[in-house]
């Protein structure tokens, strides 16, 4: 019996050691966390972020980025821009296939941008090529003034050459021609199957470093090596998994425990813990995702100036950002700067002070504009509701209410009705941010042109005729002096309170080789190895 | 039996049927919508977006357009989920809630019974306390805090199980179904003891008793029926709620069930993914409670159909 009892608890044993020993771990996949789940696969439509790591490894457009998001030849080996730098002319490599064989053709890539700017498919991208730069008939196809495909000034004139016209010198454009903006087009499987030539494995065409194997929504994407990419001899990962981490927690569990490899995010409660806990694995460094507060201009006394200026001087950044909200945020005072360091942008008095300085002018300029401790303003911040925010508005109220007496409530709503709420007048203070869409001032400058954006409610021709003075350069280093001159003027104003440039936060396993700091987000899997 | 169940399917068909136009007109009423975006396109290319969904259309006219295309099977488009229909992402995402909460609701049931028999028939014993034990813990502390406790223990230091995701086949199970499950065990366990202990105090059993009938049969045969019948009466809805998806254990667990798909839906103001899942809930919760009164009714003659 006592015999019969081991042979059974051993057996058990046996079947539970079978049961749960961890199946080999993949090593030849690199695992990566996303964040939420992508809202589109079709990489003229996506518009997130971080479902755009997962077209990059998919598509590749005529540049690409490096893995410390140097610009570099993408599927075009080179390119000229004329004279007067409107024109770019752009060269393919010879030889250039789909992942399926198929050539890869010049047209590919204009008929990408025309499917983009096509009303039909619904793509809010568009805006890349009539705003951010503006592409010769980009704006009226768009807005369907014209459905004559002939009206854009953007041709093939042969299978190894594109020409893109613009309307005015933008040396930002080069920027926007890798694949988020300008993945090409793979006529025949779009017109046959639709959005599953974006989603079904057996039906995806694509042209980047891997092809997708495997989608499962709010699960993952597999991707595999593609043999037909160009540079497919230096790709070294065989497989790359991009998981649906929604929830922050989980995420650093699982990369704990060792199923991802590189997190989409780390929790800020976690953040100076995890320090000391794995050291070299904290990976943290600038974005393109600006902080500001902007005042509502068209409600009193909100169009006081000297008061926008005390709200914003009597915010203590550094205490702020290091102290309370503790994400590892950037101060900042500027709004263009801070993102391309060959841009010095203007002189910005505040940056020079001291708080104690900052903190007595604002209690004068508050005086002035004529609140006091008996008649302290009121006002109302629109965030939204998640905790980061909350906790930077609350932080920002707390300055107000210490330095100048103010009265502030916090008004956190889902992100949602608080992008609905910016066009109310509910609001005194606005919770705002922008991500640009490229590592330089122009992306964020030209945003708050009063003739391009409407919202802001502010009346500025000057700003107008600086901007447009800068967008008539072609010559970089020129154009960043007249952008800085444009941005005094803005700044001037404080139409907003800059607060902070917000970071990117990744655990990175130490095995993982060439996961570096890209302001502009870019990580291709094909420039990363696993040791 | 037929008339009843013909009867309660008309009621459900008509319940789901307001469902749909409540949540219909009620979702339109939340702030922002479904392409609401930091202030970027041009409202012509904005106009263009919304029109592509009918979005522009008035709301009556979307709701005549939403109402054919269930008539069809058709849930419409996802906005959140731009390469996917309605139809797909339910598809996608109700076998994991099914696959999670049918083991949950099988391991809630049997755990549950047998601690709360074990717990009736000794009471004060130490199978007792320990039931009781476990129904405070699983009551009492909430699955966000259990769920990541359970996977830094058996994940993250022991290893034996994965964290979360949906890639391990039943290793994958476990864990979401224990922390979703640990809950009902509680609740059935409490139910079946006080009931069991009602029940052994009836007439009828004291006659089985007092007949000479071993303790077993009389519980088994005598009265355990009588004793089920609250518990039953739970597990019908229960049974519903776990099987459509647990939205905090998907969450938690990063799996890919619909519970998820409807919050992020909700949040992302997609109108035809939050309608589509209300739907599939609603027919569920009906169906489900069909059954508990079918069960009822043959375990219990009192309450037994007409017909």
């Amino acid at each position: 019996m006592k015999m019969h009892l081991r042979t059974t608890t051993a057996g058990l044993a046996l079947l539970a050691l079978v049961a749960f020993a961890l199946p080999a771990r993949a090593d030849d996949t690199l695992d990566r966390g996303v964040g939420s789940e992508w809202s589109s696969l079709d990489p003229h439509v996506n518009f997130d972020a971080a479902a755009a790591w997962i077209l990059a490894d998919a598509y590749e457009g005529l540049v690409n980025f490096d893995s410390k998001g140097a610009l570099i030849p993408g599927a075009a080996e080179s390119w000229d821009m004329s004279e007067d730098g409107k024109t770019y002319t752009f060269h393919l490599r010879a030889g250039l296939k789909w992942s399926n064989g198929d050539p890869l053709v010049a047209q590919d890539f204009v008929n990408g941008m025309l499917r983009t700017l096509n009303p039909e498919t619904a793509s809010e991208k568009g805006y890349y090529f009539y705003s951010s730069v503006q592409v010769k008939g980009a704006a009226g196809l768009a807005n369907g003034e014209t459905t004559d495909v002939s009206t854009l000034g953007v041709t093939a004139p042969d299978e190894r050459t594109v020409v893109i016209e613009m309307v005015a010198p933008a040396p930002h454009m080069l920027q926007l021609m890798s694949s988020f903006q300008m993945a090409p087009l793979h006529g025949p499987s779009v017109a046959a199957h639709g959005s599953a030539a974006f989603i079904d494995p057996a039906l995806v065409v694509s042209n980047g470093a891997y092809v997708i194997r495997e989608v499962v929504p709010q699960s993952h994407v597999l991707l595999e090596k593609n043999a037909n990419y160009w540079d497919a001899a230096k790709v070294s990962i065989p497989f790359v998994k991009y998981h649906v981490t929604e929830d922050v927690n989980t995420e650093l569990l699982r990369y704990k425990a060792g199923e991802i490899d590189v997190t989409y995010d780390i929790p800020l409660a976690q953040m100076e813990s995890l320090k000391t806990e794995m050291p070299g694995e904290v990976l943290t460094f600038p974005s393109t995702y600006l902080i500001y507060y902007s005042f509502n201009l068209s409600l009193p006394p909100f169009d006081n100036v000297d008061l926008r200026r005390a709200l914003s001087l009597a915010i203590d950044r550094e205490v702020l950002e290091g102290k309370i909200v503790k994400g590892g945020a950037i101060p900042t005072y500027s709004y263009g700067g801070g993102f391309d360091p060959a841009y010095l942008g203007p002189q910005i008095v505040e940056a020079s002070m001291t708080q104690a300085e900052r903190e007595a002018l604002a209690r004068e300029l508050y005086a002035k504009a004529g609140f006091g401790p008996d008649n302290p303003l009121k006002l109302s911040v629109a965030s939204t509701v998640a905790e980061i925010n909350v906790k930077r508005a609350n932080g920002i109220a707390l300055m107000w209410k210490k330095v100048l007496g103010v009265e502030t409530e916090v008004n956190a709503q889902e992100r949602k009705a608080w992008l609905d709420l910016f066009y109310t007048d509910d609001w005194g203070v606005f919770a705002d941010n922008l991500v640009g869409d490229f590592a330089g001032p122009e992306t964020f400058l030209s945003y708050m042109r009063p003739s391009a954006e409407p919202g802001y409610d502010w009346v500025k021709p000057e700003y107008d005729t600086a901007m447009d003075v800068a967008a008539a350069i072609p010559d970089l280093p020129k154009r960043y002096e007249a952008l800085a001159a444009a941005e005094k003027i803005l700044l001037d104003d404080y139409i907003f309170a800059p607060i902070a440039i917000e970071p990117y936060r990744h655990l990175v396993k130490p095995n993982v080789k060439g996961f570096e700091p890209s302001v502009a987000g870019y990580h291709n899997s094909q420039f990363i190895t696993l040791e | 039996m037929i008339p009843f169940v013909a009867k309660r399917l008309w009621n459900g068909f008509l319940t789901l049927a307001a469902l749909a136009t409540l949540t219909f007109f009620v979702m339109r009423l939340a702030p922002g919508g479904p392409f609401s975006r930091n202030r970027k396109i041009s409202p012509e290319v904005q106009a263009n977006i919304e029109a592509a969904f009918h979005l522009d259309e008035p709301v009556y006219q979307q709701f005549a357009r939403y109402i054919w295309g269930i008539l069809r099977g058709d849930l419409g488009p996802s906005t959140r989920f731009r390469d996917y229909s309605v139809n797909d992402l339910i598809a996608a995402g109700l076998p994991t809630s099914l696959t999670i909460g049918f083991w949950a609701i099988l391991v809630a049931a049997l755990v549950g019974i047998a601690l709360g028999l074990a717990g009736a028939l000794r009471r004060n014993g130490w199978t007792d306390y320990a039931a009781g034990a476990v129904g405070v813990i699983g009551i009492a502390i909430p699955i966000f805090i259990i769920g990541p406790l359970m996977q830094a223990y058996f994940s993250v230091y022991l290893g034996w199980l994965p964290v979360g995701g949906w890639n391990d086949g039943w290793r994958s199970l476990i864990l979401p179904v224990l922390v979703l499950a640990l809950p009902n065990i509680a609740y059935i366990s409490r139910l079946t003891r006080s009931s069991t202990i009602e029940v052994l105090r009836e007439n009828h059993v004291r006659t089985a008793r007092a007949k000479g009938i071993g303790p077993a049969r009389v519980l088994l045969g005598h009265a355990m029926t009588g004793a089920l019948l609250p518990v039953i009466a739970y597990l019908g809805p229960a049974s519903a709620a776990l099987i459509t998806g647990s939205i905090l254990i998907e969450t938690v667990f990063a799996l890919p069930g619909i519970g998820r798909f409807f919050v992020d839906a909700a949040l992302n103001r997609d109108y035809p993914l939050v309608m589509g899942i209300t739907l599939v809930y609603g027919g569920f919760l009906i169906i489900f409670n069909i059954m508990t009164d079918l069960v009822r009714g043959w375990l219990d003659p009192r309450i037994r159909h007409e017909g």
